[in-house]
């Protein structure tokens, strides 16, 4: 074989090697950056998909799944901006979609309300927890009498997310966003007017 | 924005107070507000009806909240997602240094299991030649869900979920034992989820089937910590800690008997199934 050829051989052998190292780092990049995003985020997402009304093992389980996917979004090279905004849509559509297939095979599945009622402290206080308590029994059954779309408003505030992004993972306007959370809101000072 | 003798709505307050109003209307809002008492209050109100529904709203979801998410399994998820595009058959085929250092851990690992091994082997009182199943401490702490007495009590389906193939074969790897016969072994809960383990790779380790200290014998254990746990006879915390540390150990301190009881022995024979 000429020189020349070997030569042109080799670099074809190691034209693939290289691209797999390229890719492959590029891979381990962005497996960091969704580990990083997840340790930021999953506890303000897993408290939205309870919130939601989904049973703890579900909702591990949605972290994963939304982590994953946005582990594929990256590797496609697809915007890094309103990274944030983009977990809570991906983790809310599905958290709904989970929560509807629960619906269908085993009824209703329960509602956040009834979970903050579980996991509400049931053990006896001073006389200023026991105030506590009616507050939190007060503003538990405001929050309860809300439209879906109203606490999920509030939940996703709560959760730290702008107004914008509200909008964007919910499908409403700037407008409807500030309407709903100043309704709630207005709701939730009526019961606890000091 | 209005006069001093209107008020602002609760909306423009409220995007007020949130600062998301435009920069002009912001500073119009702020000086109403400083001049009028009435949309101050109402700030006030919308202030502490934020503050109670917070209180309300975090305090009880973050009790039902894990403490340590299963970071371990979303890497392993993304590695075999990386390895199936690729073509390769492993995480570590990936980047040769990541290579020599797995391979340089795996040597380490096979000599520490072994060292490890040894001693369990004579801890426990198992007969030469007899291999015993206690997972590596630095690789299979145990990891737990915070969950309530309750809520552990509570759930009627006690079966382990199946560990997820991508998780199986990464705790292989993890011990070292990437071409393991994996019919051979059961990848168990250290503690399991019926008392609270997690699905966290710090919670699950391989355990060979042929051993008399056997994922079967365990479960036997785990059946009696749960049903101590569930009459209030044992702390729930504590059973964590006893499974975690030595389950050896702790099923001769809770069946009285330094070997596995013959029916607990009988009944494993066959049964590969995860429980």
């Amino acid at each position: 074989m000429a020189p020349d050829e070997l030569i042109r051989e080799n670099h074809a052998g190691a034209a693939p090697l290289l691209a797999n190292a390229a890719v492959s780092r590029g891979a381990l990049r962005i497996e960091e950056e969704v580990v990083a995003l997840f340790d930021e985020f999953r506890e303000p997402l897993g408290r939205y998909l309870l919130a939601l009304g989904l049973p703890v093992p579900d909702t591990e389980e949605i972290i994963q799944e939304t982590f994953l996917s946005l582990f594929e979004h990256l590797k496609k090279g697809k915007p890094r901006d309103r990274i944030r905004g983009w977990l809570f849509r991906v983790a809310h559509n599905l958290g709904l979609k989970r929560r509807n297939e629960s619906r269908r095979m085993c009824g209703a599945a329960r509602d956040a309300n009834e979970i903050e009622e579980l996991v509400a402290d049931p053990s006896p206080g001073p006389e200023e927890q026991l105030s506590s308590r009616e507050m939190g029994r007060r503003v538990r059954a405001v929050v309860r009498a809300l439209s879906e779309q109203d606490r999920r408003c509030l939940y996703l505030r709560a959760e730290g997310l702008r107004y914008r992004e509200l909008a964007d993972v919910l499908d409403m306007s700037l407008a409807a966003v500030s309407i709903s959370l100043a309704r709630s809101l207005g709701r939730i000072a009526r019961v606890t007017e000091r | 924005m209005q006069e001093q003798n209107f008020h602002l709505s609760d909306e423009q307050l409220l995007l007020f107070l949130e600062g998301e109003l435009p920069k002009n209307a912001a500073g119009a809002a702020r000086e109403h507000v400083e001049g009028c008492w009435r949309c101050r209050a109402r700030c006030k109100e919308f202030e502490q009806a934020i503050g109670d529904f917070i209180r309300v709203h975090q305090d009880g979801l973050e009790a039902k909240l894990p403490a340590a998410g299963p970071r371990a399994l979303l890497r392993a998820q993304m590695a075999e997602r990386v390895s199936a595009e690729s073509g390769n058959h492993g995480f570590a085929a990936r980047v040769p240094l990541r290579a020599l250092w797995a391979a340089a851990a795996c040597v380490a690992l096979a000599v520490g299991w072994l060292v490890v091994r040894t001693e369990m082997e004579w801890r426990s009182g198992a007969r030469p030649g007899e291999s015993v199943s206690l997972p590596d401490a630095s690789l299979t702490p145990g990891a737990t869900v915070l969950l309530s007495r309750q809520a552990v009590c509570r759930e009627e389906n006690i079966k382990n979920k199946t560990v997820p193939v991508a998780l199986r074969r990464r705790v292989f790897q993890e011990y070292g034992m990437p071409r393991a016969e994996s019919r051979a072994y059961e990848v168990d809960y250290l503690i399991t989820p019926a008392l609270g383990g997690a699905e966290d790779i710090h919670n699950l380790w391989p355990q060979p089937y042929s051993s008399v200290w056997n994922a079967q014998v365990k479960d036997e254990l785990e059946d009696r910590l749960r049903e101590l746990v569930c009459s209030g006879s044992l702390d729930l915390s504590e059973a964590q800690r006893e499974i975690a540390s030595d389950w050896v150990g702790a099923y001769k301190k809770y069946f009285h008997t330094d070997r596995p009881l013959e029916e607990h022995r009988r009944s494993s024979s066959g049964a590969n199934e995860a429980k």
